[in-house]
């Protein structure tokens, strides 16, 4: 019996990422669903009827690959950022700038009304400030989309990540002086983990097209390459505590900036992408627990609707002077809605690297209700926004087109 | 819907349509832009004009009507920065090149109008193929005779346009070993190819359109994808086997090139043109597709191999009183110069020898049509 038991223990995981993996790909095909929606309430759920079933060493492991998958996906957004385009319409910057600091003063100042503490108020209101940029680029490439919106969501997500990391880890800092006042520690958490961080992408990104060059590999596909360099570059920073998000950013753009010498990157690194995409839904939401996702459920609520109102008034206010239409503005503020992958890896990271200020703050419950919600939602409302300013190629073009065939053949 | 009478417009004036390629400037890969880009261009009147090609990543621009070279490279010009302003603002480049040398043609997206829909359901995966990048020059005829004689008599000279103008070595992320292999993507549509020999305007609506008609096949003359093929409601004959040059000055310089040619030929310069001239026609176009400059064609009268740069630097000269009449005396001269030296599927040949990749090609193609390399 025991025997039994242990088997049903070490099979847990792997049997609920099947089911996970096949109930996105069924409601997918059935209902249209974005898959990685799927993978998240999976994830939710069997976390919280599981909770304990994974051991710390374990939860290590998976939080590893969770960081590969997430690395992979940073560097592919890295990859499809043109830093000059804000320079040839610094309106996109305006935006940026607009809609991360003001997102930053509504979550922050709406959190202290309902009785937050100063430090819990700033971490969240940082974490606010991003879109992740998994759930973002898992949409635009399910739906094979392309235009406007994709491109300017693609952008403010890869800008406003800089920044919420930078905000985020100054915070940190911060809050690690007031309760430590060891500034040693707290300037390391903050800005030497910022600067080494991405000085160790840039420097990966300048090596690459060398060893391209002198191994052949530039004529060919070179998804292999960038995956194998992606990993060196996440494992490096996770055993170095620094940030996987900032350097793997910065590798893809320092790539990109060199891509000359560079051959196209399969979108979503193929099959080894789409497998640590389950993974890291799936795990990412099982760590978010249900007691502090229902505590925080109203507030949480709250914030993500004062979020959404900013990051959709900005860019709608900020659209037609930029080039593009006020209501393919608007969409391009609901595109840019996932949070939850990035916010947790952030919480996660900071944590390995011996800050524990989320254990000792419970007024962070809200956090867990916000995760939790645009775990299933954000994807949703990118997908909807992507389908609104008519940019979901495959999924459009697959019934239309089937319908004029039906037209044509008879 | 029968076929419009021949407009009478100016003969030998000229105008030119360019297809262009809308690249993503994040990853060098088409872009689905031409809604945004046509969008935003509509907020401000635009140069000549501008409409939507088959997929979304294609965009066509039009001149106006000119009698000289000068004007006309002056008004591409124009154009070419007005789409540059546009496209700088939206993270889209704009560039020539017969194809986009990597681009995968699943992931084209049809643009949203009645016509490409039905094209699209009729040709199917064909369709999406067709993202490929021409130019097309019209040529004003006096009558519906003259267009036809024009049409016959320039089909010995339709392989110096695509040697010159060939811009598209590579598809679908590989080497053809052509300089021109969008011609081939043209090929695969039923109603490709030359149009029959006829040479009384009276005698080709008659007894060729309106009998294709009948059969149901055609509705109009857009429906014939000719090399070359008259324009009724314009008044022009459209030579339409160019490859879009990877510079305005280039297209230009190719439009005064046909048009000093028509000049010459209408002046009787040449033995009329015969149905057999076609016996060597699929030969030498498939030559100059395949080695440019270097293929070797045969005189279709005379049975005599040549090469085709020789033949063409042969033709300026014999050509150069009526190019200096019409002043587009530097058109030639350009030419002459790039019939020397390296057309465009050269030199994207060695930017991807030198740098090893395809985003190289597309780099210097969206440097070279802004002016900058």
């Amino acid at each position: 019996m025991s025997e039994l038991l242990s088997l049903t223990h070490a099979l847990a995981w792997p049997l609920a990422l099947t089911l996970a993996w096949m109930a996105g790909e069924l409601l997918y095909r059935w209902a249209n669903v974005p898959r990685i929606a799927i993978y998240g309430l999976c994830g939710f759920v069997f976390g919280n009827l599981s909770s304990g079933y994974l051991p710390p060493a374990q939860a290590d492991n998976f939080m590893m690959l969770a960081n590969l998958g997430f690395g992979l996906m940073l560097f592919e957004l890295g990859y499809r950022i043109n830093l000059r385009w804000l320079r040839t319409n610094p309106w996109l910057l305006v935006t940026s700038l607009l809609e991360a600091g003001l997102t930053w003063a509504a979550v922050y100042f709406v959190s202290r009304t309902c009785g937050i503490g100063a430090l819990p108020a700033s971490l969240l209101a940082a974490l606010a400030m991003a879109s992740s940029p998994a759930g973002l680029l898992r949409i635009v490439n399910e739906q094979g989309g392309g235009g406007q919106v994709t491109e300017r969501a693609m952008h403010l997500t890869a800008l406003n990540c800089v920044l919420a990391v930078f905000v985020f880890n100054v915070t940190v800092g911060f809050g690690v002086f007031q309760t430590s006042g060891d500034v040693v520690h707290a300037s390391w958490t903050g800005l030497v983990v910022l600067a080494a961080s991405s000085g160790l992408g840039a420097a990966l990104g300048y090596l690459l097209p060398l060893w391209q060059r002198i191994a052949g590999h530039a004529r060919s596909n070179s998804t292999l390459t960038f995956a194998v360099f992606v990993f060196l570059l996440v494992a490096i920073t996770h055993v170095l505590k620094l940030s996987p998000v900032l350097a793997a950013l910065t590798f893809g753009l320092v790539a990109r900036h060199r891509r000359v010498t560079l051959s196209p990157a399969q979108r979503n690194f193929g099959a080894l992408g789409d497998l640590l995409t389950v993974l890291l839904f799936f795990f990412v939401a099982t760590t978010i627990a249900w007691q502090p996702t229902a505590e925080g459920l109203m507030l949480g609520l709250l914030l993500l609707l004062v979020r959404a109102l900013v990051k959709v008034a900005v860019c709608t206010a900020t659209a037609r002077v930029s080039g593009i239409s006020a209501r393919k503005g608007a969409l391009t503020g609901v595109a840019i809605m996932p949070l939850t992958v990035f916010a947790i890896i952030l919480i996660e990271q900071t944590r390995r690297s011996g800050v524990d200020l989320f254990d000792t703050l419970t007024p962070l419950a809200p956090l867990a209700a916000m995760a939790m919600i645009l775990e299933v939602l954000a994807p949703i409302l990118t997908q909807i926004a992507l389908t609104g300013a008519r940019e979901s190629g495959f999924a459009k073009n697959k019934t239309v087109e089937k319908k004029e065939d039906q037209d044509a053949a008879a | 819907m029968p076929l419009p009478e021949f407009s009478r417009s100016d003969a030998l004036t000229m105008g030119v349509e360019l297809e262009l390629q809308l690249v993503n400037l994040s990853d060098f890969d088409l872009a689905p832009a031409s809604p945004d880009m046509l969008d935003l261009l509509a907020r401000a009147p635009f140069p000549g004009a501008v409409t939507p090609e088959i997929t979304e990543s294609m965009i066509e621009i039009n001149s106006s009507i000119h009698t000289g070279h000068g004007p006309l490279v002056e008004e591409l010009q124009l154009i070419r920065d007005t789409l540059l302003k546009a496209g700088d603002r939206l993270n889209v480049g704009v560039c020539g090149g017969g194809t986009h040398p990597f681009q995968q043609w699943t992931e084209r997206r049809i643009y949203e109008k009645p016509r490409f829909r039905e094209v699209s359901a009729l040709y199917g995966y064909l369709a999406k193929q067709f993202t490929v990048f021409g130019q097309h020059v019209h040529i004003g005829c006096g009558s519906g005779d003259n267009a036809l004689y024009l049409l016959h008599a320039l089909n010995r000279y339709i392989p110096h346009f695509i040697a010159l103008s060939a811009s598209s070595p590579f598809l679908q992320g590989s080497d053809t070993q052509f300089h021109s292999s969008r011609l081939n993507s043209v090929f695969a549509f039923p109603l490709s190819g030359r149009a029959p020999f006829l040479l009384r305007w009276e005698d080709f609506e008659r007894d060729y359109f309106k009998r294709m008609e009948d059969t149901g096949i055609v509705r109009s003359m857009k429906d014939f994808y000719w090399d070359l093929r008259p324009k009724p409601e314009y008044g022009t004959i459209e030579l339409r086997v160019c490859d879009t040059p990877l510079t305005v000055e280039h297209a230009a310089a190719l439009a005064a090139y046909l048009q000093a040619l028509c000049s010459y030929l209408l002046e009787g310069n040449e033995a009329p043109p015969r149905e057999d001239d076609y016996l060597v026609y699929n030969y030498n176009r498939f030559q100059a597709c395949r080695f440019g400059l270097e293929g070797n064609i045969v005189l279709p009268q005379e049975h005599r191999p040549v090469v085709l740069r020789d033949d063409i630097l042969a033709t300026l000269a014999r050509i150069a009183p009526h190019a200096e009449k019409l002043g587009s005396g530097a058109a030639l001269a350009h030419l002459g110069q790039i019939t020397k030296a390296v057309g465009d599927a050269e030199q994207l040949r060695i930017v991807h020898e030198h740098e090893g990749s395809v985003e190289a090609m597309v780099n210097l193609a969206l440097g070279k049509f802004r002016g900058e390399v």
